[in-house]
């Protein structure tokens, strides 16, 4: 009898290692055919962009749609593409969920009233112009330094106008696509007067100086490997909030905080008590930041709305000098390039999948790059004469494709 | 004949087996493998969902950037300018350890002193008890943490300017007082002072009769310290005789140099693989085997072996199935781990080895007092032991949060002793204090510890919270880390390991000081 049981045991035991075994083999199976999928995804990626460039027929967003269902029978890998571009999801929601910080000083911060004022976030407002014709049509959700790119990667914000920096391994290895610089900063640092300091600074004269900055940014990341180039020593100190970093700063427990030039510009014009005075060093910024529009990866048609706005505003304020004062003048009887933009012809537009008069929203209710920097950066003192932001005819970098 | 027939035949129909799909013992069965099968295939489509999930995204998960470099520079910790992003996380996790291991014991005894000062007849003391608990515990502990930071940075004071070693400096960086660490002797002073143990032993052996025989005090505690002291003392000055454990043990050299010095270090790099793999196996059958002996053995009654259920038989397959895994880890999906178990172990031995030796110097400790070398900025002395304020309003914010609570769970674990207890101490003439020690106290840790651990598990989970005032725990740095690679899901893994190591830690001593409390029944 007992044997019988063991015997019967013995085979259930049996059955149980032949199935480990069999999942086993699976998985490894499994994970062969991931990896073809991942090329393949990358496939159906580049016909994508290639048909967006031939694609010259209306039914813009038709095209990518079967394009999709097309790789959709060669793969499941495709599911989120296949979904339907991110514009589609916004103008079935009719709002933007627009990624921000709400604390950085003219760039995007939140007032006391609860709006939220500056260049990212008046960007926000002109891609919510361009697909929904409506610029207050944006819902701003706040992220931390650590939150932001997973915000876009699980598809929580549309598009994230949170002075993030492009660089090459946030766009490559993490996972999403930077869109035209909307401003190129540059690290600084700033520290008090009375600690010795003066504009001139050497970033070598903060040797074992306690220096704060945020958590999960490209800041410490360049001020770590400046330390060790230049064989000095910090205390890196880094916070999730940049308001603790300035409470810091102006208690005297931190001696110096680093982060944007421009954040360090915002911050002082704000906040510098009338008993300490700051300065901001060296005069060459430590780093490039260019900060941009980023938006989730292989979604090409989501990604030429955002880049486009953005280069409508360029073009207009740079070329033409079309603002929100004059743009029904210049849809009358602009240059042929100004009508293009802001709709006179239709075809530009609509084959993105917007509406015709998508950027005269855009110009009308927010206005061109020229009004939106004046308007958040001059108060705080930053200008774009002579810096990297001037047009490109006037040696800058703002150069924007032309709109044809 | 036919009487005969009749009989054997309802026997042999009373035991007929019933057929298979109406067996319970079958039918049990089925449906444990059933649930076992639903539920790892339930994980595999979870895994493998948000595996090419990621992949889609281009965010396949990997560990590879543990090796990569840090790029970014802990605030403080064991090692400021960490060499790999692995080596970075490991900075972070034993600054959390730090925190939290002091948190533990500085947030027990304030708590244990407020939950007595609360049921304290004094009424000063008493009030005073329930203010702070009341105020702290319904304060949220990230306000409390702010607030330390922005009192302890705003009210300390600038460290005056100037140059010079002082024996304590308060500022609004921190404090910092002398620091002691051990010098190149350390570990020669202890061998010296391991070999007062033969002594003590003796000692302890020859006391403990003479107090058995002879009534009195017993002197061995005394005669184990002035043992002790003697080593030490004597080891202080003496320790290098000691050097020759360096040629026992081997050398910190590479692995071929190691085999030719000898010592242990090199014995063990001269082990097999083979032959490790064999251990290994041999080591979990055996331990299977034992479980089984062992198992069996405890359900022999004086009758016999007692009837096994399935459930015993699943125990003995299970011990048997695992010890059959681990063989194949061992042999065909890791064999680098008896390699790893051989370099490793031969490196241990080689680092004690290092730790000896004639050419070493003999003091076994130092210190040093904090020294302030720049006026303007090192606001606290870099060479004395220091508390920042980062890592001070993190602790004081998180200890006096706890403590609130713990003085509850005391205050409750002692009015859970009956009063007749105290009544009966007082009886026998026993202080108040002394009834407290050595009746009340006894009695309400057993009440007091399951809650206390639970506490301890808080205040560990509780030290994510040093990102808000800038501390470089395991948790800020590795938000660091995929902010740069974008493996968040890699490095969730990580924190989520750790601090399951943590907690499991903590249950487990938890949990054997609660068995040693408990009342032995007989």
């Amino acid at each position: 009898m007992k044997n019988t049981k063991l015997f019967r045991l013995l085979a259930v035991l049996f059955a149980v290692t032949l199935f480990a075994a069999a999942c086993g083999s699976s998985e490894t199976a499994d994970d062969s055919a991931s990896g073809d999928d991942g090329a393949a995804t990358d496939d159906s990626g580049s016909d994508d962009s290639g048909s967006d460039d031939s694609g010259s027929d209306d039914s813009g967003s038709d095209d990518s749609g079967s394009d999709d269902s097309g790789s959709d029978d060669s793969d499941t890998e495709t599911v989120d593409v296949a979904q339907g571009s991110i514009l589609a999801q916004v103008q079935d929601r009719g709002t933007l969920r627009c990624g921000v910080s709400g604390a950085a000083v003219a760039f995007s911060f939140t007032q006391a009233d609860g709006s939220v004022t500056g260049i990212d976030a008046d960007y926000c407002r002109a891609v919510a112009a361009a697909v929904l014709g409506d610029a207050d049509a944006v819902e701003f959700i706040a992220l931390t330094a650590a939150e932001r790119f997973d915000a876009i990667n699980t598809g929580n914000v549309d598009v994230l106008m949170r002075n993030s920096t492009w660089t090459q391994s946030r766009d490559t290895a993490v996972g999403m696509d930077f869109g035209p610089t909307t401003y190129f900063d540059g690290q600084q640092l700033m520290a008090r007067a009375s600690d010795g300091f003066s504009a001139t600074s050497d970033v070598s004269e903060i040797d074992s100086a306690v220096v704060c900055t945020n958590a999960g940014t490209t800041t410490e990341t360049n001020i770590s490997e400046l330390a060790d180039t230049l064989g000095i020593g910090i205390t890196l100190n880094t916070f999730e909030d940049f308001n603790i970093v300035t409470d810091g700063f102006i208690a005297g427990t931190c001696d110096v905080i680093t982060t944007d030039g421009s954040a360090l510009v915002g911050r002082k014009a704000e906040q510098q008590p009338d008993d300490q005075e700051w300065v901001i060093f060296p005069p060459t910024p430590i780093s490039k930041e260019p900060l941009g529009p980023v938006y989730a990866q292989n979604d090409s048609q989501w990604a030429d709305v955002v880049n486009w706005t953005v280069y409508a505003t360029v073009i207009l304020a740079d070329e033409y000098g079309v603002g929100s004062a004059d743009v029904d003048d210049a849809l009358a009887n602009g240059a042929p390039e100004v009508i293009r933009i802001l709709g006179g012809e239709g075809e530009i537009q609509t084959a993105m999948g917007l509406s015709a008069d998508a950027f005269y929203n855009v110009i009308s209710q927010v206005g061109n790059y020229q009004e939106i920097f004046d308007r958040n950066l001059n108060p705080v003192g930053l200008s774009r004469d002579g810096s990297a932001n001037a047009s490109w005819l006037e040696g800058g970098l703002m150069y924007a494709p032309p709109a044809r | 004949m036919a009487v005969i027939d009749t009989t054997q035949s309802v026997l042999a129909s009373s035991q007929q087996r019933p057929p298979i799909w109406r067996n319970s013992g079958v039918l049990k069965w089925v449906a444990q493998i059933v649930v076992l099968l639903l539920v790892l295939g339930a994980f595999w489509f979870l895994g493998s969902t948000a595996i090419d999930g990621l992949a889609a995204k281009n965010l396949t998960p990997s560990y590879e950037f543990i090796d990569g470099p840090a790029n970014i520079q802990p605030s403080e910790g064991i090692d400021t300018a960490p060499s790999s992003a692995g080596r970075l996380l490991w900075v972070g996790m034993v600054t959390t350890l730090q925190v939290a291991i002091v948190g533990v014991i500085l947030s027990t005894i304030l708590g244990v002193l407020v939950g007595l000062a609360r049921l304290s007849n004094n009424w000063l003391a008493n009030r005073a008890a329930s203010f702070f608990i009341e105020t702290l515990r319904n304060i949220p502990v990230l306000v409390q943490i702010f607030l330390w930071f922005y009192v302890m940075s705003n009210t300390l004071p600038d460290l005056e300017a100037g140059e010079g070693r002082r024996f304590f400096i308060l500022s609004q960086k921190g404090v910092s007082i002398p620091r002691i660490f051990y010098d190149d002797g350390f570990y020669q002073w202890l061998a010296f002072i391991a070999l007062g143990i033969v002594p003590i032993v003796l000692a302890r052996r020859y006391f403990n009769a003479r107090q058995a025989a002879q009534g009195g005090q017993n002197l061995a505690g005394p005669a184990t310290l002035a043992i002790l002291a003697v080593f030490a003392i004597v080891g202080w000055f003496a320790n290098s005789v000691m050097s020759f454990l360096g040629g026992i043990f081997g050398s910190n050299e590479t692995a071929v140099d190691r085999v030719n010095e000898g010592g242990i270090a090199g014995a063990w790099q001269s082990i097999p693989q083979s032959l490790m793999q064999l251990l290994l196996t041999l080591a979990v059958f055996g331990l299977a085997i034992g479980f089984i002996i062992r198992f069996l053995n405890s359900r022999r009654t004086p009758a016999g072996l007692a009837k096994l259920t399935d459930d015993d038989y699943f125990r003995m397959i299970f011990a048997v199935v695992a010890a059959a895994f681990m063989t194949l880890v061992f042999w065909v999906l890791w064999p680098g781990l008896s390699s790893w178990i051989i370099n490793s172990g031969s490196d241990f031995w080689g680092w004690l080895g290092d730790k000896f030796g004639d050419d070493r110097g003999t003091r076994p400790l130092d210190g040093m007092l904090p020294t302030v070398s720049d006026g303007r900025f090192a606001n606290y002395g870099p060479t004395g032991a220091t508390l920042t304020v980062f890592r001070a309003a993190l602790l004081v914010g998180l200890v006096l949060y706890t403590a609130s609570f713990i003085a509850e769970i005391v205050r409750g674990g002692i009015l859970a002793v009956a009063k007749g207890q105290t009544e009966a101490a007082a009886a026998l003439g026993l202080s108040r204090s002394q009834a407290l020690r050595k009746v009340i106290l006894p009695q309400a840790f057993r009440v007091i510890m399951p809650p206390l651990g639970n506490q301890y598990l808080n205040i560990t989970k509780n030290t994510s919270l040093a990102i808000a005032v800038g501390l470089s725990d395991v948790v800020q740095v590795g938000q660091s880390v995929f902010n740069k690679n974008g493996q968040s899901l890699a490095v969730f893994t990580i924190w989520m390991a750790f601090f399951l190591a943590c907690s499991l830690t903590i249950s487990v001593i938890v949990n054997f000081i609660n068995g040693r409390l408990e009342i032995v029944e007989r």
